[in-house]
């Protein structure tokens, strides 16, 4: 709980908050420029001003580019390369306006702070957002308590720095407040959600007892145990039925060797191949589709169910290749007319990353090709 | 497991975790509010800092109400509530000679814990008319309270900017939701299907194994027989073994549905005339067999029972493989032990020990087996030895898979373990433990 962030727990919801963080970038800089302005009168270094301006700008960068879904996941020390150039950009705003800094209420750095703290909520823990919190108030007490010379209000230091860490206080509780809510709403569900299944796996297998009897083993079995009923009341074995007893051993042998060779993977690609007609080819010798573990198996199953889709793909290939601790897996799919956005396939690119498989991309006109891989502890 | 949030629940998940944040931030506001309002009672020597604390306390009670009972009456009980204290606090604050205008850092604070208060209901829309009615709200009590000691009033930037953060928020998870990536990304269904493809996969591979347990030595023994008159044991064994399956759900694993004669113990027959298909080169090795170290694929998930018949029978088809492939058993230990287990597992274990003791039948070329059960340390042990031909494990190839899918598979099911030993010319030990319990 301490340790999950929304993106991890709710890959999809990081990738949709995206955006947000971009907005709230963009809104620090420009409360940066809009209170430097304000505050113009106060500034004694120009220099200092244009650099705290610069640094948020930079502090703003970093946190959206870091929360692309393509470059997920937002490591913690994304957060803290945030922080820190935020808090930098208030001392220089402090800088700027030494000893004449009449009024804190207009001063940009806490505010600035916070609303980063607070863009980059859905990507890190709670506890993380709260120390970022502390932390950054921290210092900019150090600074109210340097600047409470100028200050044209006559009230104890104590006050000033209380009222001056308000918004770093206020928009980081946020952002820890939402960070906890979100994964306590997302493991609750998923507790929930596996619950549900649990129940659904028995009524599936109820399920399955019936649909198998259209499964390669069960057609065989309805050859093979009349022959042996037909045998039973024999009197004698013909060379023919000698034969066909060969055939059916072999078949069997073939049957059983076949499903333990394949997996999950090549049935998912035998209903997608029936259901929807798309050609989905999967290229596993060693089986190693069962290595990978439930959330692992979802994220690649939504990717090829995605990919296999007539609109999308003529043709969907997967193939996996395993080495010593670890191994690849090459999604690759001929697009049926435009190939997917880039941005849809960052989607995927980003839950896959949230399931510990590491993800690349690269789209042509003629080919789409994704590529995870995972380590084996 | 599951990945994230569906998209039927992220409208309500969201809205809620956005309300706690929101909430959140109000706390800390009114927080700072009593902290500051304690610092100017005791510091500033002010004792009107006592009134501006307890007015934030109030602030606080009535939140953290509409946090733990969002209802539209106590969200309205909240805003009437923090309204009045926000007309006192600026009152308090205002006093002449102090702040300019109530556009100040201190009568933000309230102000934002007002508008911060949401309420009943979810979904941005509703956030929305409560936030403009909290902020509104905080506005009109500062120009309220500042006609009543005399003052300017200018509306606060601070509580500006927060409803700013509130509108862009809300506004942004209310319209990423109308594109609705979770659907689009299909992450709760897939991962339903890929518990359902490995269910299947397991259930064939089960299938797959008991009509091979079943069926394929009695095919091998009908082609190596070729034409001819049916060999009465042969006949006797399908009967058997067709007698456990026809009218039935086959591929459902059956236990206690043994013929009478087979119950209860070993049983001395005939030595079984069975060549593998292969001739004679199979002869003197499990045919079926991987390596003992070979990797087995299977999961090591303990599956669910499946329904079963009848009551528990121990070690039924053990007895019955046996008698039918006409091998003396010698059993130390007490059977009855595996009720210790559950029936899904003591039926595992059961079909497991019947695969090892024909492939005794088979290829050890000797005609008697021994079964050791022991159940010690919350695992149930069993021991199928025989000194017969033995085997060299790198000679058999790879590919061969009786004791990898009956066996094996079975017994790793069920979380249990398969160790074997087999030594040239001296007998082959197989162990199988499962630990008690299961389905």
């Amino acid at each position: 709980m301490m340790r999950l962030t929304q993106q991890e727990a709710d890959p999809i919801g990081g990738i949709t908050a995206a955006p947000i963080v971009v907005i709230g970038a963009a809104l620090a800089v420009g409360s940066a420029v809009a209170l430097t302005w304000v505050h113009r009168s106060e500034v004694v270094s120009p220099l200092a001003a244009i650099v705290a301006i610069l640094l948020v700008a930079a502090a703003g960068a970093v946190a959206a580019i870091s929360a692309a879904p393509s470059r997920a996941p937002f490591t913690a020390e994304r957060l803290w390369v945030v922080v820190t150039l935020a808090v930098g950009a208030a001392i220089a705003e402090y800088t700027s306006t030494v000893g004449s800094n009449r009024y804190l209420y207009d001063d940009f750095g806490p505010v600035v702070i916070g609303m980063l703290i607070l863009s980059v909520a859905p990507y890190c823990t709670w506890v993380s957002l709260a120390l970022a919190g502390v932390l950054a108030s921290t210092v900019l007490s150090i600074l109210v308590v340097g600047a409470s010379n100028s200050v044209a209000v006559d009230a104890p230091v104590g006050a000033l720095v209380a009222v001056n860490a308000a918004p770093v206080i206020a928009l980081s509780a946020a952002a820890a407040g939402y960070a906890y809510a979100i994964i306590a709403e997302t493991l609750g569900w998923q507790r929930e959600a596996n619950r549900a299944a649990l129940q659904r796996d028995s009524e599936l297998r109820a399920g399955i007892a019936r649909s198998v009897q259209q499964s390669r083993v069960s057609v065989l079995g309805r050859e093979v145990l009349p022959f042996l009923a037909g045998i039973m009341t024999a009197e004698r074995i013909t060379v023919a039925e000698a034969d066909r007893a060969r055939e059916l051993a072999e078949e069997l042998r073939r049957a059983l060797r076949a499903g333990l060779e394949s997996t999950w993977l090549d049935d998912l690609a035998t209903s997608l191949r029936l259901a929807r007609g798309i050609e989905t080819i999967v290229d596993d010798p060693s089986g190693a589709a069962d290595l990978l573990g439930d959330d692992q198996r979802s994220a690649l199953t939504a990717l090829i169910t995605w990919l296999a889709e007539p609109t999308r793909s003529e043709l969907v290939t997967v193939s996996l290749v395993t080495d010593l601790d670890g191994g690849r897996i090459v999604i690759s799919a001929v697009p049926a007319g435009r190939p997917p956005a880039k941005r849809e396939i960052d989607r995927f690119i980003a839950v896959a990353r949230a399931v510990s498989l590491g993800a690349e991309s690269a789209s042509t006109r003629e080919n789409v090709r994704v590529e995870l891989s995972y380590v084996i502890d | 497991m599951s990945l994230g949030l569906p998209g039927h629940l992220a409208r309500d998940s969201l809205s809620r975790s956005l309300a706690f944040a929101g909430h959140c931030a109000a706390f800390a506001c009114l927080t700072v509010t009593i902290v500051v309002s304690v610092i100017v009672a005791t510091v500033g020597e002010r004792p009107n800092g006592w009134t501006g604390a307890a007015l934030a306390a109030v602030m606080m009670l009535a939140l953290a109400a509409v946090a733990r009972y969002p209802s539209v009456t106590l969200t309205v009980l909240a805003l009437v509530v923090g309204t009045g204290a926000t007309i006192a606090f600026t009152m308090l604050v205002m006093e002449p000679g102090g702040f300019e205008s109530t556009n100040n850092a201190v009568l933000a604070l309230p102000r934002i814990a007002l508008l911060l208060v949401g309420g009943a209901g979810s979904g941005s829309l509703i956030a929305i008319v409560w936030a403009s009615l909290g902020y509104a709200l905080g506005e009109a009590a500062a120009f309220l309270g500042v006609a009543l000691v005399g003052g300017s009033y200018a509306p606060s930037t601070a509580a500006a900017a927060a409803f700013g953060i509130l509108l862009v928020v809300r506004i942004f998870d209310g319209a990423s939701r109308r594109s609705d990536p979770r659907q689009e990304t299909g992450l709760h269904r897939a991962s339903q299907q890929t518990r359902e493809l490995a269910i299947r996969h397991d259930y064939e591979l089960r299938a797959t194994a008991r009509l091979h347990d079943t069926a394929l030595s009695h095919l091998i023994a009908i082609a190596a027989a070729g034409s001819g008159t049916v060999d009465e044991r042969l006949r006797a064994g399908i009967r058997q073994d067709l007698g456990l399956i026809v009218g039935r759900d086959w591929a459902i694993d059956h236990s206690g549905q043994a013929t009478a004669n087979d119950r209860g113990g070993p049983r001395r027959a005939a030595p079984v005339a069975e060549p593998s298909p292969n001739g004679r080169a199979a002869r003197g090795r499990f045919a079926g067999r991987t390596t003992a170290g070979a990797v087995t694929r299977a999961r090591t998930a303990p599956l669910p029972a499946e329904p079963r018949p009848g009551g528990t029978t121990m070690l039924v088809q053990s007895f019955a493989a046996a008698g039918n492939a006409g091998l003396d058993v010698r059993v130390t230990g007490d059977p009855e032990i595996l009720h210790v287990l559950g029936p899904g597992r003591a039926e595992a274990l059961d079909a497991a020990v019947a695969q090892c003791l024909i492939n005794v039948a088979r290829h050890a070329g000797v005609d008697e087996a021994e079964l050791a059960l022991g159940l010690g340390g919350g695992e149930v042990t069993i021991a199928v030895m025989d000194s017969g031909v033995g085997f060299d494990e790198r000679e058999v190839p790879d590919d061969r898979i009786g004791l990898r899918t009956s066996i094996r598979a079975r017994i790793e099911q069920q979380d249990g373990t398969v160790r074997l030993w087999s030594t040239k010319g001296i007998g082959t030990t197989i162990v199988l433990t499962v630990p008690e319990g299961g389905a």
